[in-house]
């Protein structure tokens, strides 16, 4: 007993240290992550004095020394005598500013999430992977390794992470180590190749081909074809009209038949309406200065840290400046002596999907063109924290991976039945490559030859140069498709439903110098109908590209300051057209509130401004009206999930079809609604909602405080580390596309110089470092919010008169 | 055991502390507070009724202090957002309050732990 009664407070002690030392749910490891000498305490960062600060630092790997400059932004300028150190140093810099965040965007790419937070993060990991995340990565890794100069660069970018991950003690690691209580594991050029990967996951990875199945089976062809046209009413397409052709098309490929797929719900991503971008590039004779400007902001979701991490890389050969992506090489959207880049979604249709018959519930074959064909098998391992691990098998026909096995009620009883994924992202490809030349174009011909070796996610490349070129690729590798081919599901015994080619890429749509004297693209329609080949029948809505085109064709004497002010226009060109229309029918129930809002909507300037009512009551009765219209045909039926028509086909029919069956709520029995009266109900249902939510009209009703645009951190509910209630206007279908969660992730605007003196702007919310103890995490949100810019440092040697610099590392070899 | 010690040597029992806690957690792990603190008690043969307390003074001091020391040489905004985090308030006052109090338990315990072994 006494023995026992000894022990106790030993006993005690531990289970307390234990306790303390490790993660009970969300709850982090308390003792490691308090302690002042390990845990958080030791992450803060003082801000940096304005004196220029030296350090040395000895790094193994190099072949010789490397001199960095970082600026009042926290910019890092790396100067080094060959490509292989350039890149070493990228790994080493990127890390040492956001080496979480990079293994974490990885892992989710990986679908490797639950290793870290445990079972629930495996529905995403499942879906990443059956998707064909990591199939898709060692793919396109093999086709990074045909290139001897990626491979290099890809290695040395490894060999500086690495050199950096391996000169941690845990004590340094980045915070959110501590928070969720794991360590950084070895980075391996596989992971670059998992995060590019990724993007098409980001960008390219919606789709509505089951969506647009159930409304065949439901309504029949005729109706899905005249709500969901293959080419919007009201368009401004990208490649502008009339831009002669330099190609001689090859023939399209013979249509499969009319297949009505099995309709059902299934689990696959919403294509995100805001995320998309806006670039143009303006040449010389509509400018003061009278050389290109080049403008891009690509729209993503926002979040900390931020996605982008702005570098200068210079060696022999190179000196370029732009915004690079954590965890791969090179500069992604940027500028140099000559030229400047930038890039936006191309919403074609690539990824399809292909109903397979199994011959049994083995699922060894599959029937195609009148055979049974052998699948093949993937497994894919799941290490769970705190649960055993989990093996799952991946079919694969030779479309691609079966993402979804049957486990409902099958379509025949005797066929199990499931959908292989057709998709760009599976392909082997070379993007590294492009952004290694693009870094090193000089001219129009480097860059269109740098496009050659891209494929996904597929980008409008929008080109300036100090030559005073002007162009704009539509790039990427598309599937040689006849019309409307994957428009719906499709049928995977069928061969004539198979991807048969790709277009050519010399005949991607692209235009050079035209006359109107600009090129733009903002998401919408590529071409117009006049183009040979089928390449999707839905992009993003084309607002923001008609707003862009018109202002760029009203412009003249352009300056950089011109166009940041369309950077950050908020004029809703939607509410031109729809307003009008919506207020000619309004009925507006007598009352007060009604009163007003309807008062609010007459007096409103069409801005879609920060403290703007009228955008608040617009958007959300348009979105009220647009969900009256539809959900009540659209989304009635949770098991068959189906798009609803998009805003321009909803405007045709305002003003076209008055007596459409659509306006009709069928959910009211007995009684049939005009248009007169969906459009009222809808209004006063929005008065009623702004008012239950922000009390009587007045500022409460200001538009970023109904919007709420946030960057948030990439944890899920870590408010504390995230920047919410910003206060910016805009919206998604604003040229300054700012929502709730999505908005520019990276401004930049470039005026080019004959003499390689380039002058750039640029901004993206958040900061450099990825640490929330440092100054530069989310230094950089104010100026964005405001609309403003940032001087770009562009240096020709490791030296600035101007007084930017704030600190000089000196990276040497570590013998 | 039930000796009585003299403030005078508790007060230096806690510096003698304080200063090993403080070069432990430079060197070593965070939990070597306590196995460090608990040898101390068993060395130095402190009574079972004021191990604990010493400990946890130390420990408190040690942590609280530190953390007030590391706050005020890298001013960031990194304590106000964790003590919105864990939820403090943004209290960085309170945060320091915690950081001791973790502390202050991890070495009285141990240092308990350590007495009781000695004084069976």
């Amino acid at each position: 007993m006494k023995y026992i009664k000894s022990i106790f407070p030993l006993a005690l002690a531990i289970i307390w240290t234990y306790a303390l030392h490790n993660s009970w749910g969300t709850l982090p490891p308390l003792g490691k992550l308090m302690s002042p000498f390990h845990g958080f305490w030791v992450n803060a960062e003082a801000p940096e004095s304005s004196e220029l600060s030296e350090e040395n630092l000895q790094i193994p790997g190099l072949e010789k020394t490397v001199t960095v400059v970082y600026d009042e932004m926290g910019v890092p300028h790396v100067f080094a005598k060959n490509d292989h150190d350039l890149y070493v140093a990228q790994g080493y810099l990127t890390a040492k500013d956001r080496l979480w965040q990079m293994e974490f965007q990885t892992h989710f790419a990986g679908g490797r999430i639950s290793e870290i937070v445990g079972e629930k993060g495996m529905v995403s990991d499942q879906f990443q992977r059956r998707m064909g995340a990591v199939y898709g990565a060692e793919k396109s890794f093999e086709g990074m390794k045909e290139d001897p100069k990626a491979t290099e660069t890809l290695l040395a970018y490894s060999d500086g992470v690495n050199a950096y991950i391996e000169s941690l003690t845990e004590r340094d690691y980045p915070l959110e180590y501590k928070l969720l209580n794991y360590a950084p594991e070895k980075w391996t050029p596989i992971k670059s190749a998992l995060f590019l990967k990724n993007m098409s996951f980001v960008l390219a990875s919606g789709t509505d081909d089951l969506k647009m199945t159930n409304i065949l089976r439901k309504y029949g062809k005729a109706v899905a074809e005249d709500l969901f046209p293959n080419y919007p009413f009201v368009e401004s397409p990208i490649i502008p009209v009339g831009t002669p052709r330099d190609f001689k098309p090859v023939p399209i490929p013979e249509s499969p038949k009319d297949f009505i797929g099995l309709g059902s719900a299934m689990k696959t991503p919403e294509k995100d309406p805001n995320i998309g971008s806006n670039n143009w590039a303006v040449s010389g004779n509509k400018t003061v200065s009278g050389l290109p400007i080049l403008a891009n902001d690509p729209h993503l979701t926002l979040s900390l840290p931020s996605i982008w991490y702005q570098m200068q890389l210079v060696a022999p050969g190179v000196n370029v400046y732009g915004s690079t992506m954590p965890g791969t090489p090179n500069v992604i959207v940027g500028f140099n002596k000559n030229v400047a880049w930038g890039v936006t979604n191309v919403g074609s249709d690539i990824l399809d999907w292909y109903q397979v018959k199994f011959k049994d519930a083995s699922k060894a074959e599959y029937w195609h063109d009148g055979k049974w064909k052998k699948t093949t098998m993937r497994i894919e391992k799941f290490n769970i924290k705190g649960k055993e691990s989990f093996v799952d098998t991946i079919f694969f026909t030779h479309h691609g991976p079966v993402v979804y096995l049957s486990h409902e009620k099958p379509f025949k009883s005797n066929i199990p039945v499931g959908h292989a994924l057709r998709w760009i992202a599976h392909e082997k490809s070379q993007e590294l490559t492009t952004f290694y030349k693009l870094n090193r174009a000089a001219n129009y011909a480097d860059y269109a030859q740098a496009l050659t070796y891209y494929s996904a996610p597929a980008q409008n490349f929008i080109f300036a140069s100090n030559q005073g070129d002007i162009a704009l690729w539509v790039n990427g590798k598309f599937p040689l498709k006849s019309y409307t081919q994957g428009k719906y599901l499709l049928d995977g015994t069928d061969p004539k439903a198979d991807w048969t080619g790709f277009i050519p890429q010399s005949h991607n749509p692209h235009a050079k110098n035209p006359v109107r004297g600009f090129l733009s693209s903002a998401n919408q329609s590529s071409v117009d109908p006049s183009y040979p080949y089928y390449m999707g029948w839905q992009y993003a809505p084309s607002e923001r590209g008609r707003r862009i085109n018109e202002r760029l064709e009203a412009m003249s004497k352009i300056t950089m300051d011109s166009l940041r002010g369309l950077q950050n226009d908020n004029f809703n060109i939607r509410a031109r057209t729809l307003l009008p229309l919506l207020m000619a029918k309004l009925k507006s129930p007598a009352g007060g509130v009604y009163a007003q809002a309807a008062n609010e909507l007459k007096r409103w300037n069409l801005q879609n401004a920060t403290n703007s009512q009228g955008a608040t009551i617009f958007e959300n009765w348009v979105s009220l009206l647009h969900d009256a219209i539809w959900s009540d045909e659209f989304a009635a039926d949770e098991k068959a999930p189906m798009n609803s028509p998009s805003m321009d086909r909803t405007i045709k029919m305002m003003q076209e079809e008055p007596n459409a069956v659509w306006w009709d709520n069928v959910k009211t029995k007995n009684k049939k609604e005009n248009m007169e009266e969906i459009i009222s109900a809808s209004f006063k249902a929005s008065v009623d909602t702004l008012v239950k939510k922000h009390g009587p009209i007045g500022s409460e009703w200001a538009w970023y405080k109904h919007k709420q645009t946030g960057v948030r951190h990439l944890i899920p509910g870590m408010d504390a580390l995230s920047r919410l209630n910003i206060p910016t206007g805009g919206g998604g279908t604003i040229v300054n596309a700012t929502t709730t969660k999505t908005g520019p992730s990276w401004r930049m605007i470039v005026e080019l110089s004959k003499e390689g003196k380039p002058r750039a702007h640029g901004v993206y919310p958040g900061g450099q470092s990825g640490n929330p103890g440092s100054a530069h995490y989310d230094d950089l949100i104010d100026t964005w919010a405001k609309g403003e810019l940032r001087s770009l440092l562009y240096l020709d040697k490791p030296e600035d008169a101007t007084g930017r610099l704030r600190k000089k590392i000196i990276l040497s070899i570590k013998k | 055991m039930n000796q009585s010690l003299s403030f005078s040597y508790q007060l230096a029992i806690v510096l003698v502390m304080v200063v090993i806690g403080a070069i432990a957690g430079i060197y070593l792990p965070w939990y070597a507070l306590g196995i460090l603190f608990g040898l101390l008690a068993y060395i130095l043969c402190i009574p079972t009724g004021r191990a604990f307390i010493l400990g946890l003074v130390s420990g408190f001091l040690l942590w609280a202090i530190s953390a007030y020391w590391m706050d005020g040489q890298h001013p960031s905004s990194l304590p106000g957002r964790m003590a919105n985090l864990f939820p403090l308030g943004g209290s960085v006052i309170g945060l320091y309050v915690v950081t001791g109090v973790l502390g202050g338990l991890t070495g009285g315990l141990w240092a308990w732990a350590g007495a009781k072994l000695r004084f069976k």
